[in-house]
């Protein structure tokens, strides 16, 4: 297979990144090599995949913890980059929706308003401000920028080594950078004038892919809750035995079910765009976001001590769910975004508006 | 635990369109009022008469039994829309539900000629007559009685909870045919006509002050070959076999659906604050992650699968989401719940949503009974 690699001596996250040690993305594919030492190349989205196989494979790179930006890529930057006309870099790729950014236009139009650099004799352009917490910007090919210019939205393509890179990480210590760009120039061949809605559905994707990986780590939650409550033994039984148990257990397996439906549901909708993607899109990352506390509440509770440290993988999918039902909008963000449309006579025929 | 996500046919989509034709004609002749569980509280036998005259009841029965033929989505997308407008369908629903497949599947072709038509006209109704005083979560342990007669059974012992039986039909009742090692084997289910001499059906009030379950008494209550629903000692299979159906429809997560409806009605008489739009979107969210994956069980039934561990994970998620939105909907609107409001008013729907809620994750097996089978099937995925 043709295909970018991370070094995997220098693994980005903390060394105990129990299942996935490599990630390789190139135009076409994507592909997580599990276990490295007798590889087994786990092929992802290959080009024409759906919209709900790029789901599945988002999730299955949150159950795996996966140290690359699998779903940002895959979900994101890729399609939008398709939509906007723009070829697509090989390699990993990063996202910012950043209308915030002060924009100019590099080769000012002589204009009669005198108002230079708001229109451009090409569309070469001049950024400042600050991209933050871009996903993985450190590893990045590229980061997909949709932005404001003074002509409308844009979309270009950033090599981060362009900026200043002030790195970070969420609690999962995934890379989360910040990119200061002191009037970068970027070249017209990469910049698209593009619709609104693209912005607005720049951050539908990245809502969802997001709601993929969180629906990811609660599987691997519920993976690991089952094998660890039917493997131990206390009063001489296994915990799964004890009533508690099983009620506990039961509602982690249920929360995390829940999850998987919204973003399975959420599939067919974004394909569509417009209020059904909306309604099916939001939904999708509030429920994620909201079931992120219980799913880990329960499954740390009924692991014991061992779960809260680094003798054991749950950490792997808690600390990510804690940092992922944040990004890109908690549900405080998207709760009030799905009800505003909703009245008493339109909430059923929105609930049952996808086929 | 696998959930197949769920596109609907395009049937199923015109048919949700003439069941919103329906209602709104219902509506306007003032039948159809927005109540929360109406499939315990709503009962209408002309309504149910009317939604037979559409194919409507039944649906899912072989036509040469006057049913309609139709898949278990297309009876989804029916009741769905029938409950998310709170229409009155208690008087059919467990003829519609249990009944008419439960006849169908282990019924003579006797019991299937007179009972299905019947069903499907919606001149039929039935109660399930299953609890006991003694016997609840754990049903093996019922203590009614069938003796064998020279021409058929004879029934006695006392039901209890038995919704409708002061308004239905007949009662599928479950009763000990034999003293089995195995007290599974010994069950047996029969057909009782609710009408017949030596059956009392004695009132029981809800907290509310309303009668809509009852006990039955079997005082030595013939009942003729005929009317033993399947084989003699396979009730506990059959019971159990239809859990699927019972557990994961839309009944078990819509049942206080009106009463978001009526709090969203209150919301637009006010501009409303971010925190009420965050609860409804969280709310909504719920709702529609539920009715996802009841959706997908649905699918697994019209394949011909039996997804009980689906359904208990359903049914525990739904009916814990309609007793919270209750609460929540109080929360998001301070009201005083008032059951003596005027009716249709938003303090009269909660009153009666409250009033009702305890039931919700009681009735058709209480959700810890769910959460033990859900647990106990994934270890058994594993
Ligand atoms: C509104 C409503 C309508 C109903 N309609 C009908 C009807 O039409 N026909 C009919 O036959 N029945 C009907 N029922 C009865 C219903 O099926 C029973 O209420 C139900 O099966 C529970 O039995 P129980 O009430 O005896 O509670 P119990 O079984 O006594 O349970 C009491 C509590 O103990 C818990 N518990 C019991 N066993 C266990 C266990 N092994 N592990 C953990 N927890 C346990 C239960 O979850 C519950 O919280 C109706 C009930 C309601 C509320």
């Amino acid at each position: 297979m043709n295909t970018h690699t991370i070094d995997t001596s220098a693994p980005v996250i903390s060394a105990d990144a129990y299942d996935t040690t490599a990630f390789y993305a190139d135009a076409d594919s994507i592909a997580v090599v599990t276990n490295t030492t007798a590889p087994d190349a786990v092929a992802l989205p290959s080009p024409g995949a759906s919209t709900a196989q790029l789901l599945a494979a988002a999730q299955e790179a949150g159950r795996r913890a996966v140290p690359g930006p699998l779903a940002e890529t895959a979900l994101v930057a890729r399609p939008l980059l398709r939509r906007a006309g723009l070829p697509v870099p090989d390699g990993p790729l990063g996202y910012a929706v950043a209308p915030e950014l002060t924009i100019r236009y590099a080769r000012p139009a002589a204009s009669p308003v005198g108002s230079a650099g708001c229109s451009g004799d090409d569309d070469t352009l001049l950024v400042t401000g600050t991209l933050r917490r871009v996903p993985w910007a450190r590893t990045a090919t590229a980061v997909v920028v949709l932005a404001t210019a003074p002509s409308g939205p844009v979309l270009f393509t950033l090599a981060p080594d362009r900026a200043v890179l002030a790195p970070g990480v969420n609690l999962a210590e995934e890379p989360r950078d910040d990119l200061h760009l002191a009037a970068v120039e970027i070249p017209a061949a990469q910049v698209r004038r593009v619709s609104p809605e693209l912005l607005d559905e720049a951050r539908l994707r990245a809502a969802l892919a997001r709601a993929a990986l969180i629906a990811g780590a609660a599987e691997r939650c519920v993976d690991l809750t089952v094998a660890h409550t039917t493997a131990r033994t206390q009063f001489g039984r296994p915990l799964s035995r004890f009533q508690a148990v099983k009620q506990e257990e039961a509602r982690l397996i249920e929360e995390a079910a829940l999850v998987r439906a919204v973003v399975q549901a959420a599939a067919v909708p974004l394909d569509i765009g417009g209020p059904a993607a909306h309604f099916a899109v939001a939904a999708a990352k509030t429920q994620a976001s909201a079931s992120a506390a219980e799913i880990a509440r329960i499954a740390h509770q009924l692991h014991g001590a061992i779960g809260i440290t680094r003798l054991n993988p749950l950490h792997l999918a808690t600390t990510r769910l804690w940092s992922w039902r944040d990004e890109d909008g908690d549900e405080t963000y998207w709760a009030p975004r799905l009800a505003r449309p909703l009245t008493a006579t339109t909430l059923w025929p929105a609930l049952t508006a996808t086929p | 635990m696998a959930f197949p996500d769920v596109v609907l046919p395009e049937s199923a989509c015109r048919l949700r369109a003439e069941v919103r034709a329906f209602l709104d004609e219902e509506r306007a002749r003032g039948t159809v009022l927005g109540r929360p569980d109406s499939w315990l509280a709503g009962w209408d036998p002309d309504f149910s008469r009317r939604l037979a005259e559409r194919g409507w009841v039944g649906m899912a029965l072989p036509v040469e039994y006057g049913g309609a033929g139709r898949g278990f989505l297309e009876r989804y997308v029916v009741i769905e829309e029938l409950l998310a407008a709170g229409a009155p369908v208690s008087a059919h629903w467990v003829s519609d539900r249990q009944a008419g497949p439960s006849v169908l599947q282990h019924g003579t072709e006797e019991q299937r000629r007179f009972f299905l038509p019947r069903i499907a006209a919606g001149r039929c109704f039935f109660s399930i007559g299953m609890s006991e005083k003694g016997s609840g979560s754990d049903l093996a342990s019922v203590a009614t009685r069938a003796e064998r007669t020279a021409d058929g059974w004879r029934l006695t012992g006392t039901k209890m909870w038995t919704g409708g039986a002061h308004v239905n039909d007949y009662a599928i009742v479950l009763a000990r045919t034999d003293d089995t090692e195995d007290r599974h084997a010994g069950l047996s289910q029969f057909i009782v006509d609710l009408r017949a001499p030596g059956v009392r059906v004695e009132p029981i009030r809800l907290m509310s002050g309303e009668h809509r379950f009852n006990a039955v008494h079997l005082d030595g209550v013939d009942v003729p070959d005929g009317m033993l629903l399947g084989q003699r000692g396979g009730g506990w299979k059959q019971v159990t076999g239809e859990l699927a159906f019972e557990r994961s429809g839309p009944e078990r997560y819509l049942s206080t659906f009106p009463l978001l409806v009526s709090l969203l009605r209150e919301l637009e008489r006010r501009p409303a604050t971010a925190e009420q739009l965050t609860q409804v979107g969280i709310l909504t969210a719920r709702l529609h992650g539920i009715r996802r994956l009841s959706l997908g069980v649905a699918a697994a039934l019209d394949a011909g699968a039996s997804p009980d561990t689906q359904a208990a994970l359903v049914k525990d998620l739904g009916t814990r989401l309609e007793s919270s939105l209750v609460d929540t909907v109080r929360g998001i609107l301070p009201t005083p719940a008032d059951p003596y409001a005027t009716p249709g008013t938003h303090p009269e729907l909660l009153a009666f949503a409250l009033l009702h809620s305890p039931g919700y994750t009681l009735r058709g097996g209480t959700n810890e009974i769910l959460r033990g089978i859900v647990t106990r099937g994934l270890e058994q995925h594993r």
